[in-house]
C-alpha cells in the first residue's frame, strides 16, 4: 500500500522531510482513482517544509540549552558557604594569624634585644673616648699649659673624630714638650752664662715662649697669665719658668 | 534607609570583637575564593581595620558629602589590590551575611536597608576607580640607590617606570615582594624630579616586616609597588610665607620635601629646619642637610638632641628647642613626626602665638599600614 517511509531499517531516525518528498503512493483501482497526484504531492511537500522548519529551530534550541547549561556549570555555586565551613576556615585563619604574630614577636624582641645592646656598646664606647680624650687634654695641659681645645667642645663627636683628635693632642703634647725643653735649655744657659751672677731683679721677662705656637684665641689669654705671674713675683728666670704650667687655671672649662 | 537600625545593627556584629570580622572574611574567601589572594596571610590587622573603617563609614553615613570624596578616593586606592567592580557585590553578600548572622532580630527591612547603602558605598568606590582610568592600578619601581645610614635608618632612592606624580609631603603606599600583599605608607623626601627619582626614608621597625625587609633585605635591581599618592600635608603653594619646618625623627622626609619644593619652584622664602633626634647618632641624613644648607642662602638646619649628654647639638625636644630660637608669629608652620612631639610641638607654638589657620601637622609612625578614613596617614 504504501512504500513504508522508515520501511528501510533506519528505525531510530523518525521520519525526516526527506522520507516525505520521496513517499510514493500506490495506484488505486482503475474504479477508485484515489487521491488527485498533485494534490498529495503539494501536500507532502508543505509538510517537509514544515518538518525541516521545526527540526533547525529544536537544534537551535538545543544548543541554546546547551551553553546555557555551560555557563550555569562555569559560574561559582552562588549558594552560601556552611556555617561548618565558615568555622572551619576562621580557626585555620586565626591559626595562621598566631603564627605570624609569634614570628613578629619573636624578631621584635631580637633586634630589640640586638638594639639596646648596640646602643650600650657605642654608649660605652663614647663614655670611653670622652674619658681618654678627657686625660689626654689634661696630660697635654699639665706638659704645654692650656689646650687648644676644652673637653666641651670635643664631647658628642664620633669615635673616630675623637681618636684622631687624641693622636693630635698627643703629638702635640709632644712637641710642645720637646719645644719647652730646648727653650728652657737655652734659658738656663744664658742665665748662667751672661746673668749668673746679675740681681736676679733684673732679668727681663721672656719676650717670646716658643710654646704660644697654638691658636690665637686661646693666645691673650694665656700670655697675660704667663706674663703676670713672672711680673708679679718678679723673680728670675726659674720662676719664669714655673709661670708656664701655672697657666693651666685658665684653661676654657 | 532606616540609619538608626543600621547602626543598631552595626553595633551589635562590632560588639563581637574579631568574631563578626573573621565571619565575614571566612564567608567571602569561601563564596569567592579568587579574593584571597588579595589578602596577607596574617588577617589580623585586615580585620582590625576592616571593621573600624566600615564602623566609621556607618556613621558617617547620613552626610554623603563629606563621605563621598572619602569613598572615591579608596575606590581608587583598592585598584591596587586588584579589586575589579565584581568584587563589590560579592563582598557586598558577604557583609549582610555576617551582619544578620550576629543579629537575632535580622528582619528583611533590615536587610534591604543595608544593601541600599552598601549599594551607595560601592558605586562611590567604583567610580572613583574608574575616574583614575587613565592611570595604572599600581606603578613598578626599580630600587636604584639603597644606602644603610645608621642601625636601622635606611635611605632608598627608586625610580617609577611610569611616570607617578605627588606633591611634597603626601605620602605614598608601596609593597615588596619580600612582604607580599602588606601595604606601607612612606613619603618621598623630595619634590617630583625630572629624572623621577624618589627618595624615600625608612626606619626598620623591631618586628616590622616591610620596614625590616626595606632597610635589611631590599637592594639595587629589586622591584617595589606603588600605590597612588595621598595625604593633606603640603608646604602651601598659595602663600609666600616664610617657612618653619619641625621633624621629629622619620618625620624628616615630608619636610624635606618641602624644602626641595622651595628650592625647586620657589616661591622664594626663607625655611629654618629642625630636626629633632634622640641621639646624635641617630641623625641619619646630617650630611644632606648640612649641604643643602651650605648651597642655600635661605635655609638654615637646626639639630636638637634630646638624649645625648655628650653631644654639643642644642639640647631638648625639638619643640622646646624651636620654641627657643623665636619667635615664628609671622610663619607658616608644618610639623611632623612620632605623635607625642607633633603634640607638644602644635602646642608650645600656638602658646607662642602661631595662628592655628597656619599651622599643619601630621603624625609619622616608623612604618604606616594605611590611611584612616580621613585619608591621614598615620599609624
Amino acid at each position: 500500500m504504501t512504500s513504508a517511509p522508515s520501511g528501510d531499517g533506519s528505525t531510530g531516525r523518525g521520519l525526516t522531510p526527506a522520507d516525505l518528498r520521496h513517499v510514493r503512493f500506490t495506484r488505486a483501482s482503475m474504479l477508485h482513482p484515489g487521491y488527485v497526484e498533485t494534490e498529495v504531492d503539494r501536500v507532502m511537500h508543505r509538510v517537509a517544509e514544515d518538518l525541516a522548519r521545526h527540526m533547525a529551530e529544536k537544534a537551535q534550541l538545543r544548543e541554546q540549552v546547551r551553553t546555557l547549561q555551560a555557563q550555569l556549570n562555569g559560574a561559582p555555586a552562588h549558594e552560601p558557604p556552611s556555617e561548618q565551613a565558615v568555622r572551619i576556615l576562621a580557626s585555620a585563619q586565626q591559626t595562621a594569624d598566631n603564627y605570624v604574630a609569634e614570628a613578629e614577636k619573636f624578631s621584635r624582641q631580637v633586634t630589640g634585644e640586638a638594639r639596646a645592646e648596640y646602643e650600650e656598646a657605642v654608649r660605652l664606647a663614647r663614655e670611653n673616648a670622652g674619658a681618654i680624650i678627657q686625660a689626654a687634654q689634661e696630660a697635654a695641659a699639665r706638659l704645654t699649659g692650656p689646650a687648644p681645645d676644652g673637653p666641651d667642645q670635643s664631647g658628642g663627636r664620633t669615635v673616630a673624630e675623637l681618636e684622631e683628635q687624641v693622636a693630635y693632642l698627643k703629638a702635640f703634647g709632644q712637641a710642645c714638650r720637646v719645644q719647652l725643653r730646648s727653650y728652657l735649655e737655652a734659658l738656663l744657659s744664658d742665665v748662667e752664662n751672661e746673668w749668673g751672677h746679675a740681681d736676679p731683679a733684673a732679668l727681663p721677662v721672656p719676650a717670646r715662649p716658643p710654646a704660644r705656637r697654638i691658636p690665637e684665641d686661646a693666645d691673650g689669654d694665656r700670655s697675660t697669665t704667663f706674663e703676670a705671674n713672672t711680673a708679679t713675683e718678679n723673680q728670675g728666670g726659674e720662676d719664669a719658668v714655673n709661670g708656664v704650667p701655672a697657666a693651666t687655671g685658665t684653661r676654657p672649662a | 534607609m532606616d540609619i538608626p537600625a543600621m547602626r543598631a545593627n552595626f553595633a551589635k556584629a562590632a560588639a563581637t570583637g574579631d568574631e563578626a570580622p573573621l565571619y565575614f572574611y571566612s564567608h567571602l574567601f569561601l563564596s569567592h575564593p579568587e579574593t584571597r589572594e588579595m589578602f596577607p596571610v596574617s588577617m589580623a590587622h585586615q580585620r582590625d581595620r576592616f571593621f573600624a573603617a566600615l564602623g566609621e563609614v556607618v556613621t558617617r553615613v547620613d552626610d554623603l558629602d563629606a563621605l563621598v570624596p572619602i569613598l572615591r578616593q579608596l575606590g581608587r586606592d583598592h585598584l591596587k589590590f586588584g579589586v575589579l567592580p565584581a568584587h563589590y557585590p560579592a563582598a557586598g553578600a558577604s557583609l549582610l551575611a555576617t551582619l544578620e548572622r550576629f543579629d537575632p532580630e535580622w528582619t528583611p527591612e533590615l536587610a534591604k536597608t543595608w544593601a541600599e547603602a552598601y549599594d551607595v558605598v560601592a558605586t562611590v568606590m567604583v567610580q572613583g576607580a574608574e575616574e583614575a582610568a587613565g592611570q595604572p592600578a599600581w606603578w613598578d619601581a626599580d630600587v636604584v640607590g639603597h644606602e644603610r645610614r645608621s642601625l636601622d635608618v635606611a635611605v632608598l632612592r627608586i625610580r617609577p617606570r611610569v611616570r607617578y606624580d605627588h606633591l611634597p609631603g603626601q605620602s605614598l603606599s608601596l609593597e615588596t615582594e619580600l612582604r607580599p600583599r602588606l601595604w606601607r605608607y612612606y613619603s618621598p623626601a623630595n619634590a617630583p624630579r625630572p629624572d623621577g627619582l624618589i627618595e624615600l626614608h625608612v626606619k626598620a621597625r623591631d618586628g616590622g616586616p616591610v620596614s625590616s625587609a626595606l632597610v635589611r633585605s631590599v637592594g639595587i635591581g629589586d622591584v617595589l609597588r606603588l600605590g597612588p599618592p595621598l595625604g593633606h600635608l603640603t608646604v602651601g603653594e598659595d602663600s609666600d610665607r616664610d617657612l618653619l619646618l619641625v621633624a621629629g625623627g622619620m618625620g624628616l622626609a615630608p619636610l624635606k620635601a618641602m624644602v626641595d619644593q622651595v628650592a625647586r619652584q620657589g616661591p622664594p622664602r626663607r625655611v629654618d629646619l629642625f630636626a629633632g633626634f634622640r641621639t646624635e647618632d641617630q641623625i641619619y641624613d646630617r650630611a644632606d642637610l648640612e649641604q643643602l644648607a651650605r648651597e642655600h642662602p635661605w635655609l638654615s638646619v637646626t639639630f636638637a638632641v634630646s638624649d645625648d649628654a655628650v653631644s654639643s647639638l642644642a639640647h631638648g625636644e625639638v619643640g622646646d628647642v624651636v620654641r627657643r630660637a623665636g619667635p615664628w608669629s609671622s610663619r607658616e608652620v608644618r610639623v611632623a613626626g612620632p605623635e607625642p612631639m607633633v603634640t607638644a610641638t602644635v602646642a608650645g607654638l600656638r602658646e607662642d602665638g602661631v595662628p592655628e589657620q597656619r599651622m599643619s601637622s601630621e603624625v609619622f609612625a616608623p612604618s604606616r599600614p594605611g590611611p584612616s578614613v580621613d585619608g591621614e596617614v598615620t599609624e
